[in-house]
């Protein structure tokens, strides 16, 4: 076949045969990456979809239009009552006889204890606080009929998004017949509204599926990442910069190499199970607080930050070292004026994805505590907390039906800190990248 | 006395740089075998040979630039007017502001033109104030010939330069801090013929006040800019004298073989 003098015949079916196959496996190459891509984005897709429609209605809330006597005689006599006796006289009223009142004016036809009970479970409990606080602001109110825009309880919420269906056996359905009926009458009056749910940005944790809030969890997530930041980077950098650009290299380097690996993929429930016996059984920092956990998840982070920097600072070409180096510059200088600001964004992008992998984090968080049900917004790290994934966890598992869209909107509010921590990640390797 | 001198051409006060019996192995791997060699002031002393016979390893122990290599070893002594640069009492950060390096790669800091050239001032604080670091910087981007060329420009990245006008900048950021000797290994390698020439005449001018050792793979070009050559070959050097004498009259055959392009 070969003739050297002729050269090469590229013409003979062999090389054309040969050159088809070729052809037909760069195809199958690229059919099988695309595809393999495909799947992923599908997957995705399925993912945010389904998460996006169980959770979108947790954005949204419905309120109930009830006209409310301000019965005086229920209040009591305030009006010219003043500080410290004032406010206490306004806590003390008894809004849920005002309510009860006003529901009864309004649809006579419940007469029973239990149509009464029924009639109340239409709005929701922080109904009483909403007319509390219309009080107080405006004291004039006293003796009037006023509308009110009351929340409505979680029921009510349910069935005004279609999760609970009128057509579903009454025996088991969670609002009863009555209850439509009076739902239908206030709704054939334009009294049922619904509007942008700021209790669930705005709040703590609750046990009404309608009062829950996600702050809480969010201010503990992000004050739990602040503390596994300001654990992890530096001394995640610092171990980075030592091991790369310092430390001889024998068998202990060679050592604590292969146990940073190690540790990168050892389960994070063991990180948890660290944390407690040590952070508080031996430290006893506060349980279930943001330092804690900080602490614990910066220790889960680290050999990560490590990982990833110690990639970053080796991809600064040694000719800088050695140009470095060549002007006399020392050590510390070589590494703090020219390696670490080139390695910057390699090290900011593995700091970052570091960070999102510990915002996602649930199961060492629940062996140090921060499973508890917590309603109080932490003030600083010593609070006790919630964390965005481990308050996800919580009402998945609970009962309440209303807090299946409560577990699906904050997914979508974490999925949301996620992409923002992301692009913020794009982004600073964007601004510190510098050619060469 | 006076008959001693005239044998040996390099004498020893002479020579500003001295290395006596250095051996460097790298690991098991003897890289350097038993080097003598002068290094006289304001000279191009050109270091000739086939790849991998030791030149760069040899330069690269006059600026302790080894140090950073972890199995590498030296046995015997350089001396630097008169100092053992491998003596305990030395500060390497200091002896490496004294002996400048230009590398084969033009490899300027990723900083604007302005800052690579105030580096080496700034981190060995020459310059007392602004006006003083700008004059530095001035007189060494005019004695690298690059004024003229980048003065609109201070502050865009050095990077955005040429590759003849990188390697100059790095020869003006070298001169910055006032070295006594400047090495150069192959920098001419990366360039074009015509930025050569720019540096070949740089170097002429720059010898007038530094003692250059220059590393090249160009027989032309040790014969044009160096007064002293030395040939090495399996980290030994063969033969170490005036250029012209090596060029035009080698005393041992394997520098004949290697100049003729024999071998190599």
């Amino acid at each position: 076949m070969i003739d050297m003098k002729q050269g090469t015949i590229w013409e003979t079916k062999e090389m054309q045969a040969r050159l088809r196959r070729r052809y037909r496996k760069e195809r199958i190459f690229k059919s099988v990456g695309l595809g393999g891509l495909l799947v992923g984005l599908l997957a995705l897709a399925i993912l945010v979809a389904s998460v996006l429609d169980t959770g979108l209605s947790g954005f949204r809330e419905t309120r109930l239009k009830i006209d409310i006597y301000m019965n005086p005689e229920i209040i009591g006599n305030v009006k010219n009552l003043h500080g410290d006796a004032w406010t206490k006289q306004v806590r003390d009223v008894d809004y849920g006889a005002l309510i009860r009142n006003s529901l009864r004016t309004k649809f006579p036809d419940a007469k029973s204890r239990h149509d009464i009970f029924g009639l109340l479970k239409l709005v929701s409990s922080d109904a009483r606080v909403e007319i509390m606080n219309r009080l107080i602001k405006d004291r004039n109110i006293i003796g009037k009929t006023i509308p009110i825009n009351l929340l409505s309880s979680s029921i009510v919420d349910m069935y005004e998004k279609g999760q609970i269906l009128r057509s579903s056996d009454a025996s088991t359905r969670k609002i009863s017949n009555k209850q439509l009926a009076w739902l239908d009458k206030l709704q054939a009056e334009g009294r049922v509204t619904s509007q942008f749910n700021w209790t669930f940005l705005t709040s703590g944790d609750s046990r009404e599926p309608e009062l829950a809030g996600i702050l809480g969890a969010a201010v503990g997530s992000f004050l739990t990442l602040l503390v596994t930041l300001a654990i992890a980077f530096p001394i995640g950098v610092a171990t980075a910069i030592y091991l790369e650009e310092f430390a001889p290299k024998n068998k202990w380097t060679d050592l604590i190499e292969i146990n940073i690996n190690n540790l990168a993929a050892v389960p994070s429930i063991i990180f948890g199970l660290l944390g407690l016996a040590i952070f508080l059984n031996i430290f006893n920092i506060p349980r279930s607080s943001p330092l804690v956990g900080g602490l614990t998840l910066s220790l889960m982070t680290l050999p990560t930050l490590i990982i990833a920097s110690r990639a970053a600072i080796r991809a600064v070409p040694p000719s800088i070292r050695d140009a470095a180096i060549s002007m006399g510059a020392s050590p510390v200088q070589t590494q703090l004026h020219h390696v670490l600001p080139l390695s910057m964004p390699g090290i900011l992008t593995g700091t970052i994805l570091g960070m999102a992998q510990a915002l996602g984090e649930t199961a060492p968080l629940l062996m140090i505590g921060m499973v508890a049900f917590i309603v109080d917004i932490p003030k600083g790290v010593l609070d006790a907390a919630a964390v965005l994934p481990v308050q996800i966890f919580l009402w998945a598992d609970s009962p309440e039906r209303g807090f299946m869209e409560k577990t699906s909107a904050a997914i979508i509010v974490l999925l949301v800190f996620l992409v923002l921590m992301n692009g913020l990640a794009i982004w600073m390797r964007h601004k510190f990248e510098r050619r060469w | 006395m006076d008959n001693a001198a005239e044998i040996t051409p390099q004498a020893p006060t002479q020579a500003m740089i001295q290395a006596c019996d250095v051996n460097v192995y790298y690991g098991d791997d003897h890289a350097i075998r038993n080097v003598n060699l002068d290094i006289a002031p304001k000279t191009v002393t050109a270091l000739i040979g086939p790849s991998g016979c030791g030149k760069s390893t040899f330069l690269r122990c006059i600026n302790r630039m080894n140090d950073t290599i972890a199995s590498c070893r030296i046995t015997g002594t350089i001396t630097l007017d008169g100092q053992d640069i491998y003596d305990k009492s030395i500060d390497v950060v200091q002896l490496r502001a004294r002996v400048g390096m230009v590398f084969q790669k033009p490899n300027p800091f990723p900083k604007s033109i302005y800052d690579n050239v105030a580096y080496g001032p700034r981190i060995h604080g020459l310059a007392r104030n602004h006006t003083e670091l700008d004059q530095i910087v001035f007189t060494s981007l005019q004695k690298s010939g690059l004024w003229d060329e980048v003065k609109d420009r201070l502050d865009t990245p050095g990077t955005s330069l040429s590759g003849g006008q990188q390697q100059r900048l790095c020869i003006a950021r070298t001169i910055a801090v006032n070295p006594e000797v400047i090495l150069m290994d192959e920098p001419c390698s990366a360039l074009d013929p015509i930025a050569t020439a720019v540096i070949e005449e740089l170097v002429a001018e720059l010898k007038e006040r530094f003692a250059i050792v220059f590393v090249t793979h160009s027989m032309q070009q040790a014969a044009r800019i160096s007064q002293k050559t030395a040939f090495f070959y399996l980290g030994e050097i063969i033969e170490f004298g005036d250029t012209t004498q090596i060029f035009t009259n080698p005393r041992v055959e394997k520098t004949k073989d290697y100049i003729t392009g024999r071998y190599g």
